[in-house]
């Protein structure tokens, strides 16, 4: 590790030098003295002729008003990058839009993206995907966002310098909208680190995709494993539901019950182990001191006071008990 | 753009003239505010009045103290070049600070790094005598007073760092390169094995992960595809945890020194194809394609014991162990008119487990436990179709298929029950309602039905083979979901959402396993904004989850059961979440919020008592209390504009965490003591030395309530 830290310091030192010199020297953009001016975007001057600074109110606290030139602090406000969009190819022509002269509200743009928009979703998100439809959103339109009809602009808000859903401080509360049973879990005693900032829900899904679940990976075994690689194995003794699926015992949004098991042991342990002798024992907490495999199955770890390697063993001791994940 | 509001509509003279004078007449400093990146960087200092062992697990503040808050959001971009340099760091004055940056020259050529620390730091306050935490030797004292007992934390961090980057090759055409590596140190609670003695694992691993991909995206065609590896590299191999002071004696089943196995090192290489091509404006079909080896073959660490621990003369020193994971999907959207679309898909994926089959405990007549290596297959597809009724109804029906073929061992016992082939069909309809002005909804039926082939015998005795285990049992399960949004008023919206699940498992003739499984959520949140600057918002939860268990209590190799017992277990949730954000004056604003949190879990149990022992064995405390969980947190900040650039944010949170949780408790109330007992070392000879009983009389406890509050203030620059 320590070459490791000297590295990142080495990046730091080059990271802050270049952010408080190196694009001071920026150059003004190249204009066309003939063309409309626009304010943002190339070609914007049809739209920001009235959509100007004064008709824009900012970013505000409550995020009321949408700031329409707050696109400018985004990448898609990057005029230098060829492929950025002006405002009318996301929003159309517009021509009743612009011409409009009343004194009242005019006609919407061709297409809109908000709350109140009628504009066709698979519309809205064919705008989108004309330039976004490479990488992780190849499998879009399989998905189950698509289906369900969610539209890009239902998670990302284009014009914002802080899309809420990319941060991953604010993107729960995002998917929160729509999943209230995750929230729920998520807030319970056992849960992943999504409250506390560490990890976020794209940590696990790809929300763009269509893999089962959504998730980042082909199954949710794989997915796991990219944090809890330990659990891969292959092991000498392996555990049939722990190679096969996390989920069968565990919920990975939160639960009432350590190590997000889905129910207390031995409950679940006893919904596929049911042996004679001790694996039958009644849930129940000792009254003292005892080393009886009969009274152990719920008090502390439960079946893990002995069952310690529960996801999966290496021993060679030649006794049963390596083959229980005992050793 | 979603909600723009005209300010104020221009008089045709006014607009001609800015239509003349363009942005000439306009404010160059407020377009400059409005559409250049902005950066920010926040110093300031919060402490926390009291300890937070549940709520610190993983936010680096667990101890009440003093800590250091900065945070920086640096966004520079050069808009002749467009390329961006951004760096962003969180919690750089706690242990979980990270921080990454980024070059990008969009459109050509960006690169990234990151840095991240994770805790998990375990709730409990952990009491004991074991020597050699952090180790791999660890001691366990004979007696109570063996060792002098002490508060041992114990807990993991994870240091990740991350670097990549992506070069456009030619239009259309990007190479992407990831590479992760993230160290795992520290300890986790563990079981001796031997005996219910307390034990640490030592934590001391290294994850890396390499992505190489080449990615093509065009108007209609797009590819992804490369490379993916991940290695994990685990410095311990094994804890050898002995009793003080016995050297001697001891079986297989008992060793006074005994070998805890740990994961072993191990790698995966995948290549993999993902495609998608536009056919026509509504047709598209896509693909994925990966093929997936992983392997493991260290040095099998207790291979090498002797005496009591030696392996089986005949087990192998590697496992030599191979999985290969191929998977195939295919899948075709298509609008056949402006009204109806259909969507198909169709994956298998398949995870073949290669590795070799050998004995690894015997004796003179043979190998008796084998390795237990795991293949299975998992066909599924999908086929829904919607179509779009008048007044915006849509409706959707849809099957989905996930079929499981499994393999099974040959050789060795087999201590469950299992099925090679489960089948599940599930059909949904909706209808929902999706574009309103005020009001949309949806209503959504799931009907499942989960069956599969002939089970396979446990080896065990009668009641092993009463089981119907969970995963693979017959199941039909039906599930509704209701949505409604409302927006009753210009500035107020409302919406209200049920889940409701219910499982129902047949028997198929085995008495014992999960009956029956229900699960319900109710959600309701509001969001009032009743002026420009003041907005409030609420939501309340609840949920349920029922399941109702039936299990055996049997003598050693009587078939006629002791006891039947059914277990009803509930878990219960109530979320409550508040707060009201806004502008007290040009200058200050802030927010007010409550947030409280209260589960429940019941396990009552019914025993119906077949035989001639009580309900439960000689030392039980009887029926298991609830457990019982509140977490309360209000919060208020206030921010106050210094100037233009910069600002003081204050917060206040008070937090309080209850529960009456008796997991690590006797059934008295008073803390679990680890103790072996008298155990055997052969001969009847008891191992420890003539001591009744091992006890090394570790406690974990958790702290039933827990109540802190934090004061921070913070200094934020804006540039």
């Amino acid at each position: 590790m320590s070459f490791l830290r000297q590295l990142l310091l080495v990046w730091v030192l080059c990271g802050v030098a270049a952010l408080t010199g190196g694009v001071a020297s920026a150059a003004e953009p190249p204009t066309d003295k003939n063309a409309p001016k626009g304010l943002v975007l190339k070609g914007d001057a049809k739209c920001t002729s009235c959509h100007d600074e004064s008709d824009d109110a900012g970013p505000t606290m409550l995020g009321l008003h949408k700031s329409v030139l707050a696109i400018g602090k985004t990448k898609h406000g990057t005029t230098a990058d060829g492929r950025t969009p002006s405002c009318t190819d996301c929003h159309g022509e517009s021509e009743k839009h612009r011409t409009y002269r009343g004194s009242d509200d005019p006609p919407k743009p061709d297409k809109t993206f908000g709350k109140k928009s009628d504009t066709p979703i698979v519309a809205r998100n064919e705008t989108c995907l004309a330039c976004h439809q490479g990488g992780n959103r190849i499998g879009w339109q399989n998905s189950m966002h698509a289906t369900q009809d969610v539209a890009c602009t239902s998670c990302h808000d284009v014009h914002a310098k802080d899309d809420k859903v990319r941060d991953k401080l604010t993107q729960a509360n995002t998917c929160f909208a729509c999943h209230k049973e995750q929230r729920a879990q998520i807030n319970k005693p056992s849960h992943h680190p999504v409250i506390e900032g560490k990890m976020t829900c794209s940590s696990c899904h790809n929300v763009h995709g269509d893999n089962p679940k959504q998730l980042v990976k082909a199954s949710t075994n794989e997915t796991c494993y990219s944090c809890h690689m330990e659990k891969r194995g292959p092991f000498v003794h392996n555990h049939q539901p722990v190679s096969e699926d996390c989920a069968i015992c565990h919920q990975p949004h939160g639960t009432t019950t350590p190590s997000l098991l889905k129910a207390r042991v031995p409950f679940l342990c006893q919904d596929c182990h049911s042996h004679d002798s001790h694996p039958g024992q009644a849930a129940t907490l000792p009254t003292g001191n005892t080393s009886s495999s009969s009274l152990l199955g719920t008090v502390g770890r439960g079946c893990l006071n002995c069952h310690n390697n529960i996801h999966g063993g290496n021993s060679t001791v030649n006794n049963a008990t390596a083959g229980r994940f005992r050793r | 753009m979603n909600t723009t509001q005209h300010v104020f509509r221009r008089t045709a003279v006014s607009a001609a003239l800015l239509t003349i004078f363009g942005s000439a007449a306009a404010d160059d400093a407020k377009i400059e505010e409005l559409t250049k990146p902005e950066s920010s960087i926040s110093v300031g200092v919060g402490n926390w009045s009291g300890d937070r062992p549940q709520q610190g697990i993983y936010d680096g503040m667990r101890n009440n103290g003093t800590y250091g808050l900065f945070d920086a959001d640096v966004n520079k971009r050069d808009d002749a070049t467009g390329t961006w340099l951004t760096f962003k760091a969180l919690n750089l004055g706690l242990e979980t600070r990270e921080f990454r940056g980024d070059y990008l020259r969009q459109g050509g050529l960006g690169g990234f790094f990151e840095y991240g620390k994770t805790l998990r730091e375990n709730p409990y306050t952990i009491n004991t005598g074991l020597q050699g935490i952090g180790t791999t030797n660890l001691t366990t004292g004979t007696n109570v007073s063996s060792f002098q007992k002490t508060n041992v934390d114990i807990g993991t961090t994870r240091e990740m760092i991350r670097a990549g980057g992506f070069v456009n090759i030619m239009p259309g055409l990007d190479a992407k390169l990831d590479f992760k590596t993230e160290d795992k140190t520290g300890t986790r609670q563990a079981g001796w094995g031997s005996a219910p003695l307390f034990s640490v694992e030592p934590i001391d691993s290294t994850t890396r992960q390499l992505d190489a991909i080449l990615q093509y995206t065009g108007e209609r065609l797009q590819l992804s595809g490369g490379y993916s590896g991940s290695w994990y590299d685990n410095n311990n191999s094994q804890i050898l945890q002995q009793l003080s002071g016995v050297t001697t004696g001891g079986t297989a089943s008992f060793s006074p020194v005994t070998p805890m196995s740990l994961p072993l090192s191990n790698a995966a290489q995948q290549i993999f194809l993902d495609g998608g091509y536009g056919f026509t404006a509504g047709t598209r079909g896509n693909f994925k394609l990966a093929y997936t080896q992983a392997t493991q073959d260290e040095n099998l660490p207790s291979h090498s014991l002797g005496g009591v621990n030696a392996p089986y003369v005949n087990a192998p020193s590697h496992l030599d162990g191979k999985v290969d994971t191929t998977l195939a999907q295919m899948g075709l959207s298509s609008r056949f008119t402006s009204n109806l679309s259909m969507v198909a898909n169709l994956r298998y994926y398949d995870v073949k487990d290669k590795t070799p089959v050998a004995g690894y405990v015997g004796g003179a007549s043979g190998a008796t436990v084998y390795n237990t290596p795991h293949s299975y297959s998992k066909t599924s597809g999908k086929l829904e179709g919607t179509y779009r009724l008048p007044a915006n109804f849509n409706v959707t029906g849809g099957v989905d298929y996930e079929g499981y073929d499994r393999s099974y061992p040959t050789v060795g016992n087999v201590y469950v029950p299992f099925r090679a082939t489960t089948n599940e069909t599930t059909y949904r309809a909706e209808l929902r309602r999706s574009m309103s002005e005020t009001v949309n909804g949806a209503f959504a039926y799931f009907h499942s039905n989960r069956d599969g082939s002939e089970y396979v015998d446990a080896s065990g005795t009668f009641h092993a083979n009463q089981i119907n285990p969970m995963h693979i049992a017959d199941r039909v399960r039906d599930k509704f979901r209701v949505k409604f949004n409302w927006d009753p008023l210009e500035k107020l919206s409302l919406q209200a959402r049920v889940d409701y699940s219910q499982d129902t498992y047949d028997d198929n003739g085995r008495a014992y396993g999960l009956k029956e499984g229900n699960s319900q959520v109710y959600a309701l949140d509001a969001g009032w904004t009743f002026s420009d600057d003041w907005q409030f918002t609420a939501w309340y939860s609840h949920d349920v989850t029922d399941a109702r268990h039936v299990s055996v209590r049997a003598d050693r190799d009587n078939p006629n059961p002791e006891a039947i017992k059914t277990a009803n277990l509930k878990d219960t949730g109530d979320s409550v979440g508040m707060g009201l954000r806004g502008k007290l004056t040009s200058k200050l604003e802030g927010g007010l919020g409550l947030d409280w949190f209260g589960s429940a879990s019941h396990y009552p149990q019914d025993i119906d008592l077949l035989g001639t022992s009580g309900a439960y064995p000689s030392g039980a405390g009887g029926a298991l209390p609830d457990v019982k969980s509140t977490l309360m947190r209000i919060n208020l900040n206030a921010k106050y504009a210094l100037d233009k650039r910069s600002d003081l944010r204050f917060d206040v949170i008070y937090e309080r965490w209850h529960t009456n949780d008796s997991t690590w408790n006797f059934s008295d109330g008073s803390p679990f003591a680890y103790y072996s007992g008298t155990q055997s070392c052969g001969n009847n000879t008891p191992c420890n030395n003539g001591y009744t009983g091992v006890v090394d009389g570790t406690t974990v406890t958790a702290k039933e309530t827990q109540i802190s509050t934090f004061v921070g203030v913070r200094y934020i620059y804006k540039f």
